[in-house]
């Protein structure tokens, strides 16, 4: 809800979003699921281990990035 | 089939229902992205392909019934394909029916399942006869495909004109990794070079931001402000039959049934002809928008399975531009599915249909329930929770890592190269069904010099 950056985003695939946040978003699920890939061990297909790190990616980049919408509430008027 | 594997396909069912409720209602989320690198990727884990059949028709429908969610709820279209109903819908909020919208639509959602199952087994019946013909001449149909398609899109001459080229661009790349031993002479490059052309539209964006004069130019946006209206409280459980009226409920079926027809056409351009040819009689603004609602939200439902199920059916080749995009794992997907061997060839014409019937009726029973009780609830906690970046940053990782599978390093800068072009491409007015298209007829098209 703060204003101090807002201004700045862009709109990427129909949403706003901040390049900044997108650039460390990226950087991670394609890190994790890559680096998910790369260092599988064991009988599991390394594609599993890939897959998994996309979703780690995706998990931290939801936790460490705030949504750029802002979303107003309004009561049912009847 | 055995009684485990019917077990593994209702959780797979169950699952993708619940992941594809929540990716439906996010902004944007185009059907192909989500859908098929998923699709793809559960194929080469080695799934049984019962499982993967019942996954993909439930995600599909859980989509199909949530992307239209946020259109009425806060006007912007949960995927490409609920477009064409924002006019509509934001008719029907203006007169304060949101949750008339949502609950109508959900409905109309319900009926093109259930019409286009059963139609699309009985056209699919139909064609079988000439199927083994078509499959002989599947480098002819797929250039044909392209040509057809290009006379359908916005920009009709550079769509005819890219098609060569971009087959050159694509072969080429095949070529070079035969060249320089990344890969046997016998495989062919595809998953990476299919995610590429999805992802390029977002690829171009993200590389026209690294200009800075770019960047400038651009109008700052602040936070995307969403209006949302608190739904009113659903006793018991849902009938979509009592939601619509007799009249949407029939208008609704026949758009279903017609959209199963010209399944081999573009869904979106198809969902707005049909759509609009069969509720312009009527007068009034608000009975009018809530039957186009209905009919168009069961069209687009009807053809994208319709689209699927034809061609996987009868001829095992992705004929549709449902097939060649968000359904291309299932006919595609080497080397564990291949245009020889795929779902069509691995499972009968019965099993296909056990297979659909779990998926649909599992993602019908879980998301129309949710969908109607709680949609202004998941709607708040998607948009208030999942922030737009971590979703492109996840489908970029499963492309980039996708890439790196296929043809090692190389190939992932050999991916943003496609990207990129499509994403011009796509920009400039040539549509994935034709970029699609020309990936499948490119082996044979350039055969021919």
């Amino acid at each position: 809800m703060k204003e101090e950056n807002s201004e700045n985003y862009v709109e990427v695939w129909e949403d706003n979003v901040n390049i900044k946040d997108l650039l460390i978003a990226m950087a991670l699920c394609i890190g994790f699921a890559l680096g998910g890939y790369l260092f599988a061990f064991g009988d599991t297909p390394p594609l599993i281990f890939g897959l998994a790190g996309g979703v780690i990616g995706f998990i931290i980049s939801s936790i460490i990035i705030k949504p750029k919408r802002q979303l107003t509430m309004m009561e049912e008027g009847e | 089939m055995d009684a485990s594997i019917i077990i593994q396909m209702v959780l797979a069912s169950v699952g993708g229902a619940v992941v594809y409720t929540l990716i439906g209602i996010a902004p944007g989320t185009d059907e192909t992205a989500v859908l098929a690198p998923v699709t793809i990727a559960l194929a080469l884990m080695g799934l049984s392909p019962y499982v993967i059949l019942a996954f993909f028709i439930s995600s599909l429908v859980a989509k199909k019934l949530t992307d239209s969610i946020p259109v009425a709820v806060a006007g912007i279209p949960g995927g490409v394909m609920a477009a064409p109903m924002v006019e509509h819908a934001m008719v029907l909020k203006k007169h304060g029916l949101p949750d008339v919208s949502i609950r109508k639509m959900s409905s109309g959602s319900v009926i093109g399942t259930l019409v286009s199952i059963p139609a699309s087994f009985l056209i699919a019946y139909l064609i079988l006869p000439i199927a083994d013909t078509v499959a002989a001449y599947s480098g002819q149909i797929f250039t044909a495909g392209a040509i057809f398609l290009a006379l359908l899109t916005r920009n009709k001459v550079l769509s005819l004109v890219m098609i060569l080229p971009f087959a050159i661009l694509i072969m080429g790349l095949r070529h070079l990794y035969w060249g320089l031993d990344i890969v046997p002479e016998d495989t062919n490059v595809f998953v990476s070079f299919f995610l590429g052309i999805t992802i390029g539209p977002i690829a171009f964006t993200l590389f026209e931001l690294l200009n800075k004069k770019v960047r400038k130019n651009m109008p700052g946006l602040g936070a995307k402000k969403i209006e949302m209206k608190r739904s009113k409280k659903e006793k018991g459980l849902p009938n979509p039959f009592k939601i619509l009226t007799g009249k949407e409920s029939l208008t609704a079926a026949i758009g279903s049934f017609l959209g199963s027809v010209t399944f081999f056409l573009t869904p979106v351009g198809m969902t707005v002809f049909w759509g609009e040819a069969i509720t312009r009689h009527i007068k009034d603004p608000v009975q009018r928008a809530s039957r186009a609602i209905s009919t168009m939200d069961g069209l687009t439902n009807a053809s994208y399975l319709s689209g699927t199920l034809i061609p996987l059916i009868a001829i095992g080749l992705p004929l549709s531009p449902m097939a060649i995009g968000p359904a291309a794992g299932l006919f595609n997907a080497p080397p564990v599915f291949t245009p020889e061997n795929n779902i069509h060839h691995l499972l009968s014409m019965g099993e296909i249909m056990t297979a659909t019937i779990i998926g649909a009726a599992i993602a019908l029973l879980i998301t129309f329930f949710v969908t109607i009780k709680f949609s202004s609830q998941i709607c708040a906690i998607v948009f208030k929770y999942i922030p737009h970046e971590a979703l492109i940053g996840l489908f970029a990782g499963l492309v980039v890592m996708l890439a790196f599978m296929d043809a090692g390093i190389l190939n992932i800068f050999g991916t943003i190269l496609v990207a990129l072009v499509a994403g011009l491409l796509h920009r400039n007015g040539v549509n994935y069904g034709v970029m699609f298209m020309v990936l499948y007829a490119a082996p044979w098209l350039l055969g021919l010099f």
